[in-house]
């Protein structure tokens, strides 16, 4: 470091900066000693699969799953992808589920947390009943539904029928034309007490003297929230919505013990349409290939969960 | 506080249409999140014949516990092999969740506190982590547990438990060691601790309730975790809950009231859990995202 102080030449002080690194890196040889563990089972355990599954999209594996017979076929797994129709149900069911699991938890967590926001009896008690659904287990949720919508003694069924809204149990899950929106309500209700826990800390960041003093200028509730504690909001939602985004994109349970993507692929989104492919029928090659297509979009959606985060990030050191 | 309540109270009188808004939005969410696990209750003290009736019986008219019974009583093999998977998932659960306490402090601590060079990368690294999904790795890692002869072992399941909770967990606990102040290290220093002392003796209490908060959630992630151990186990005596009930319904696919009953033992540990120790582990969730 002293080194460079003199100089005020430009690509010497890169270079020196550059050697900076290095020298750093050994002056902090023992920092590293701490994320070993980490790394060391990380690397075994994402990095090695990452690049097998690149390998394994290129080559036609045998069922048995035999490494040694495998064929290479260039890039005709991807090809044979693109071209089928299953391809583009599944990318759609992917879509509309992605698009409103995610948008109706944000909405119920965002309503939950605003209502929860203010002093009442039994609060407490509310914010803890409301969370239950994020912690249990998404197999027993999906049993639950399961039973919920059965088509003959489910109590969905029931309550229409007894309202008088259907003459008979409808067939919520086992038709084409419900099943997807029928998972969606079983998703959003495991998904939105995440969001609305995510939402109320968030609510604990907006100033009180703000709100009082938007009261006192005459500002009704809704512009209340719109401009004071919306904005607040904004950091925690970024998060929040990706966060959802990214794991209702990568659901995997609950279609698949609901419905197993039927009826005639209806309800298979890309993970289970994967699953599927893989363990299924064994065609690991167009499996692998579907995963790095995965991967890449993944990617995309990554690069906006790193740039919100490390936004974040700066507005925390200046702080 | 007391300005804030006096505010509330003030604006009370008024009829709210807003605040009118909320309280019928919350009923309506309670009952969105009640009725599914009231359902289940009541369906698990069913008999078979009192839960398949239409119009159905919204209170059981003979409650029984018949299928906890089953369920619980290690002599009939319905009871054995649940009981088994409950202890698998016990046992697995635990060791995940001992393990990614040990590694993810060390690593948490290090991101919080030193300015090693990649430090930032390498925190991205693990963040990313939690983008891709179990679904992407399974193949690729099942071979490798065949290569290490992990399969239908639970050391499969842990050593991947293990993995893809650490993101997350050092992520917790980070934010944890965040607001524990770097002077009392420094005064531990000055008194002539190492820097492993300030760290085993000044920190690690201190971030006890992180601790705890990780810990809970690693538990909770195994005990639900449902891809990898229906993949990599298929011996019966080995299965963990998730499957081993997935299995049950397969072979009893109209034994409705027994499916409840063994989804509601299956949640109450965590349920349980989660209650007790809601107040470390909500704050931790939201430490890193709050923040800024």
């Amino acid at each position: 470091m002293t080194m460079a102080t003199g100089l005020a030449d430009a690509p010497l002080e890169v270079k020196a900066r550059r050697f900076g690194f290095l020298r750093q890196a050994w002056t902090h040889r023992s920092d590293y000693l701490y994320v070993l563990p980490a790394i060391v089972v990380m690397l075994i355990v994402i990095a090695y699969p990452i690049y097998y599954t690149v390998e394994l999209s290129f080559f036609n594996t045998p069922p048995s799953l035999q490494l040694r017979d495998k064929e290479f076929v260039g890039i005709d797994n991807y090809a044979l992808i693109l071209r089928s129709d299953v391809f583009w149900r599944v990318t759609a069911n992917t879509f509309i589920w992605t698009l409103f699991s995610t948008v109706f938890a944000f909405i119920l967590g965002l309503g939950s947390a605003l209502a929860l926001n203010h002093e009442f009896f039994g609060r407490g008690i509310l914010r803890a009943i409301l969370i239950i659904p994020w912690v249990i287990s998404a197999v027993a949720a999906s049993y639950i539904w399961k039973w919920i919508y059965h088509s003959d003694f489910g109590l969905v069924g029931a309550v229409l029928v007894g309202l008088g809204l259907a003459e008979r149990p409808p067939n919520l899950i086992d038709s084409v034309g419900t099943v997807l929106p029928s998972l969606i309500v079983v998703n959003v209700w495991r998904e939105f007490p995440f969001a609305m826990i995510m939402l109320t800390a968030g609510l604990q960041t907006v100033p009180d003297q703000l709100l009082r003093a938007a009261k006192v200028d005459g500002a009704n509730a809704w512009q209340r929230f719109w401009h004071v504690t919306f904005p607040h909001l904004q950091g925690v939602s970024t998060v929040t919505i990706l966060l959802l985004a990214v794991s209702n994109f990568n659901s995997f349970i609950i279609p698949w013990i609901m419905t197993g993507g039927g009826p005639s692929n209806a309800s298979h989104i890309w993970i289970t349409h994967i699953y599927e492919l893989a363990f299924g029928r064994q065609r690991w090659g167009i499996a692998s290939a579907y995963s790095v297509l995965l991967f890449l979009i993944l990617m995309t959606l990554g690069y906006f969960y790193v740039r919100a985060l490390s936004g974040g990030e700066k507005k925390e050191r200046v702080a | 506080m007391s300005t804030a309540s006096i505010v509330k109270t003030r604006a009370g009188k008024r009829i709210d249409a807003w605040r009118w808004g909320g309280r019928i939005f919350l009923v309506m969410m309670l009952l969105y999140t009640a009725v599914p696990m009231a359902w289940m209750l009541l369906t698990s003290i069913k008999s078979g014949f009192a839960a398949m009736q239409l119009p159905p019986q919204w209170f059981p008219n003979e409650p029984t516990l018949a299928s906890y019974e089953k369920l619980l009583d290690p002599t009939n093999s319905v009871g054995q092999d649940f009981l088994r998977f409950f202890w698998n998932s016990l046992f697995v659960s635990t060791t995940t969740t001992m393990l990614a306490v040990a590694v993810a402090v060390p690593a948490a601590y290090a991101f919080s506190r030193f300015d090693f060079p990649g430090r930032k990368f390498l925190f991205f690294a693990v963040l990313l982590r939690n983008m891709f999904p179990a679904v992407i790795f399974l193949v690729p890692l099942f071979i490798l547990m065949r290569l290490l002869g992990l399969v239908n072992t639970h050391g499969s399941l842990i050593l991947t438990y293990l993995t893809f909770g650490l993101p997350l967990a050092i992520w917790l606990l980070k934010g944890f060691y965040d607001n524990i102040p770097y002077q009392l290290e420094q005064a531990a220093r000055i008194d002539g601790a190492t820097r492993f002392q300030a760290f085993f003796l000044i920190v690690m209490p201190l971030s006890a309730p992180g601790i705890i908060a990780t810990a809970i959630y690693s538990f909770i992630g195994a005990w639900n975790e449902y891809i990898f151990a229906y993949t990599f186990l298929n011996k019966n005596e080995q299965l963990t809950l998730p499957v081993g009930i997935q299995r049950f319904f397969s072979e009893n696919t109209t034994d409705f009231p027994g499916l409840m009953a063994a989804s509601f033992i299956m949640s109450l540990p965590v349920v349980v859990l989660f209650l007790l120790l809601q107040r470390y582990f909500v704050r931790a969730l939201t430490e890193g995202a709050v923040k800024h």
